[in-house]
């Protein structure tokens, strides 16, 4: 399993993320990796989170290749600098994914 | 204006032209038009019949908008006097210049008119360093608008310049072949448009989706800013303009962060430091507290929602931390800044709960204090795991980003403001004493936070006991016995730093200096070695790294002189608290009310006026700020439950002082002084002999 998946399944299993509470709405990530398409719809309610693979309409929509993400859920691509770089492209509300990049880990220490 | 150049901005948008209205700027020439800290346009030089236009004047009509009036030809010799041209343009998402050339002459004139633009798209932090660009340049006339872009990797970066009246369009710029009838005129509207890409398309600029041209963004106008502060009446008329400067200022430098859905808060500094800044906004945020809670309450806001998460070297960032900058350009895209954000302040963390309780006791504003509980915990979880680097219960600082990080993570951010009483520097980590003040306060603050609101007596009780323990320890362990003063800082082996300094003023307005000692601190704050008859020394005359002159080592900040007085106040040394008010007052009427970033340490009876330090940035936001802090200190304004006291001590010469609508959560009330603390004659300003 890529670690894009794993990031989004085991944020399925946690329910509550306090880190989430001053958030509302839909972020859906686009992932794109050569011809294939990769979506992932996480809702968060208050801190209640749900994921799943829904293509309903987002308050913000994420897109960027799939290898760009797999670095950002490892820590190894800060997901801040990518979107200013134009590496990810955010449409709709952006803070959603201000609240949303917290979870996302640090780089590993060397 | 500043160094004869002009500057117009909205929110981080900003436009520095010469007094023709021009631009051409070189890679270390600061003039252009920047957004989010790139230029957009680095070349824009108006030319008619090939000639250059000689200013007559120019008006600042509005922080976003100016005028220029010209005239052509070159040098003291008009070559034609009988055309006259008019430049308007006012800045948001790009600008928007209204060209106007009027022919006075009983001829009818005609006339090439050109606009040579072109962008090098450098990276304010190129800007600053001369550094070389490594994306590529295109250029491209398409559908009736010039293009010019940059491109690196998928970082893109667009400027869009179009025209109303018909012209000719080539990659350099535009050509206009004017016919004027005698006595008329012709005009045409030019708009200049920024983007920034992402993913193969451009975010396309508000008025491209039906607006009709670039406009302010910001969200109220100046007149409802200014009707909505308290009104300020006041025989000592200068007290009048500083008060309104102040807050025309303050207008300009709001800064509507991407997430604050709108709303601003105080950004650090104009033109090069309109951005978030932890401690700087902070800071003006307590300032404008009693005359703009709003601002507070942004800070609160776009600063909890960006706290540190994780552990990241690069950025120096911890969970819990509050930002310290934060950065839109090139450079922190590709990571070659760690302003993504960057989190390499020792102070603002603490401050953040400061400003949470001080914003309640005005406001009333429980809401948010609940909203941002978890917040405001992880602060102060972050001051006992994670700032304590040396272990020994007191904040430090050091730098893991050692090659673009923050060596000095205080206010006092500059390489040698931090030294002993002979001059040496000591190593790192730092324990600088201000800290140790804000790491109480936010302790003793958030106690009330946790007791009045969060109902958690416990937690409470535990805050109570750490602040307790922390004002025992740093009353014994930073206490320089034989000078009575609190030492600068402790050094990497618990040693003290031993020079005199302005943090004392901190460490009273922190609450954090045991009463028995409040008065030798007082004694040396307005003592001939730190008060130099304007303000507070940043460093006392006679340490090893004096100078009257160095950045933080001996000038005077007006900023900092604010928050001494409040804290002289604190410990009821009103007239003393008067004194420096009046003091930094005084210069500020030198400035036409507008106090810049610091000035000199000279003796004020020696210059007899006050020495501005050479500084980019102004207006600065927590000099603009000083005033109103300062008018809250000699008011001796303190919400006192849902009451604001009142218990002013003022200097002589400002007469009768009210201050009217003091907005809070007594609704609004007015407040009344009458000057009566003398201060001496020798401070105060006299005619040059």
């Amino acid at each position: 399993m890529d670690a894009t998946t794993q990031f989004f399944e085991e944020l399925g299993t946690r329910g509550h993320e306090p880190l989430l509470e001053k958030a509302t709405g839909t972020i859906r990530f686009e992932l794109t990796n050569g011809k294939r398409k990769a979506r992932w719809l996480v809702t968060v309610e208050k801190g209640d989170v749900t994921v799943s693979h829904g293509n309903a309409r987002a308050d913000c929509v994420t897109r960027g290749d799939q290898a760009v993400f797999e670095q950002i859920v490892t820590g190894e691509e800060n997901a801040m600098a990518a979107v200013l770089r134009g590496a990810v492209a955010v449409e709709g509300k952006p803070e959603l994914l201000v609240h949303f990049q917290r979870l996302f880990p640090g780089p590993r220490r060397s | 204006m500043n160094g004869g150049l002009v500057q117009i901005l909205d929110g981080n948008t900003f436009v520095v032209s010469d007094s023709r209205g021009d631009i051409e700027a070189s890679l270390t020439d600061p003039t252009g038009l920047f957004s989010f800290d790139s230029r957009f346009l680095s070349s824009w030089i108006l030319t008619v019949n090939a000639q250059r236009l000689n200013p007559l004047s120019v008006d600042d009509l509005q922080y976003f908008e100016a005028r220029f009036f010209l005239v052509p030809g070159t040098g003291t010799v008009y070559v034609d006097s009988k055309l006259s041209v008019i430049r308007r343009r006012a800045v948001g998402d790009g600008f928007h210049e209204e060209l106007t050339i009027l022919n006075h002459d009983e001829k009818p004139a005609d006339l090439k008119v050109r606009i040579d633009a072109a962008s090098d798209f450098a990276d304010l932090f190129e800007v600053k360093d001369a550094l070389e660009k490594k994306g590529k340049y295109s250029t491209q006339v398409r559908n009736g608008s010039l293009h010019l872009r940059y491109e690196r990797e998928t970082y893109k970066r667009q400027t869009t310049i179009s025209a109303s009246a018909p012209a000719k369009l080539d990659r350099k710029g535009l050509t206009f072949d004017v016919h004027v009838e005698p006595h008329a005129s012709w005009t045409t509207d030019l708009d200049v448009v920024t983007a920034a890409g992402a993913g193969g398309t451009y975010i396309r600029p508000k008025y491209e989706r039906g607006e009709r041209r670039a406009r302010p963004n910001m969200e109220r106008s100046l007149e409802r800013w200014l009707e909505d502060a308290p009104r300020l009446e006041c025989d000592w008329d200068p007290l009048k303009v500083t008060y309104r400067r102040s807050l025309v200022d303050l207008a300009a430098l709001r800064f509507a962060p991407p997430i604050s859905g709108g709303r601003s808060l105080p950004a650090a500094g104009l033109p090069w430091f309109m951005t978030m800044f932890g401690r700087d906004s902070i800071f003006t945020s307590l300032q404008a507290l009693p005359f703009t809670p709003e601002l507070a309450a942004t800070t609160i806001q776009a600063l909890g929602d960006w706290q540190g998460s994780r552990v990241d070297d690069f950025r120096d960032e911890d969970p819990g931390r509050i930002l310290h900058e934060m950065r839109y350009g090139e450079m922190t895209a590709f990571e070659e800044r760690p302003h993504s954000p960057y989190y390499g302040a020792a102070d603002a963390t603490p401050l953040y709960v400061v400003l949470l309780d001080e914003y309640e006791r005005w406001t009333g504003d429980r809401k948010l204090v609940r909203a941002f509980e978890r917040e405001a915990r992880a602060a102060l979880s972050w001051i006992d795991d994670y700032a304590d680097l040396m272990g020994n219960g007191y904040i430090s600082y050091q730098r893991r980003n050692e090659q673009t990080g923050l060596e000095n993570q205080c206010w006092k951010d500059s390489w040698d403001s931090i030294s002993y009483r002979d001059g040496r520097i000591p190593g790192f980590p730092r324990a600088t004493c201000e800290l140790q003040g804000y790491a109480y306060d936010a302790k003793v603050r958030g106690a009330r936070l946790a007791r009045e609101i969060w109902k958690d007596p416990a937690f409470a009780d535990g805050l109570e006991r750490q602040a307790a323990d922390l004002k025992r320890r740093f009353n014994r362990d930073f206490w320089v016995a034989d000078g009575e003063y609190f030492a600068l800082g402790l050094d990497n082996e618990g040693k003290q730093i031993d020079a005199l300094a302005s943090n004392n003023g901190h460490l009273l307005w922190s609450g954090i200096v045991d009463k028995s000692k409040a008065k030798s601190v007082a004694r040396h704050l307005m003592g001939p070695r730190l008060f130099s008859g304007w303000g507070v020394r940043t460093l006392a005359e006679g340490e090893g790294r004096y100078n009257p002159i160095g950045y933080h080592v001996g000038t005077v900040w007006p900023f900092d002189c604010s928050f001494i007085a409040w804290g002289l106040r604190r410990y009821g040394f009103k007239d003393e608290a008067a004194v420096i008010a009046a003091g930094i007052l005084d210069a500020a009427e030198f400035f036409d009310g507008r106090l810049p970033e610091a000035f000199g340490g000279y003796e004020r009876g020696v210059t007899k006026y006050p020495v501005q330090y050479p500084t980019a940035c102004s207006p600065q936001a927590w000099s603009t700020g000083t005033p109103l802090l300062l008018l809250r200190t000699m008011l001796g304004l303190e919400p006192q439950g849902d009451h604001l006291i009142v218990d002013p001590a003022l200097a002589e010469n400002i007469g009768l002082l009210a201050l009217l609508d003091i907005p809070g959560r007594w609704g609004r009330v007015d407040a009344f002084a009458r000057g009566r603390v003398e201060v001496a004659p020798e401070l105060r300003r006299r005619a040059p002999a």
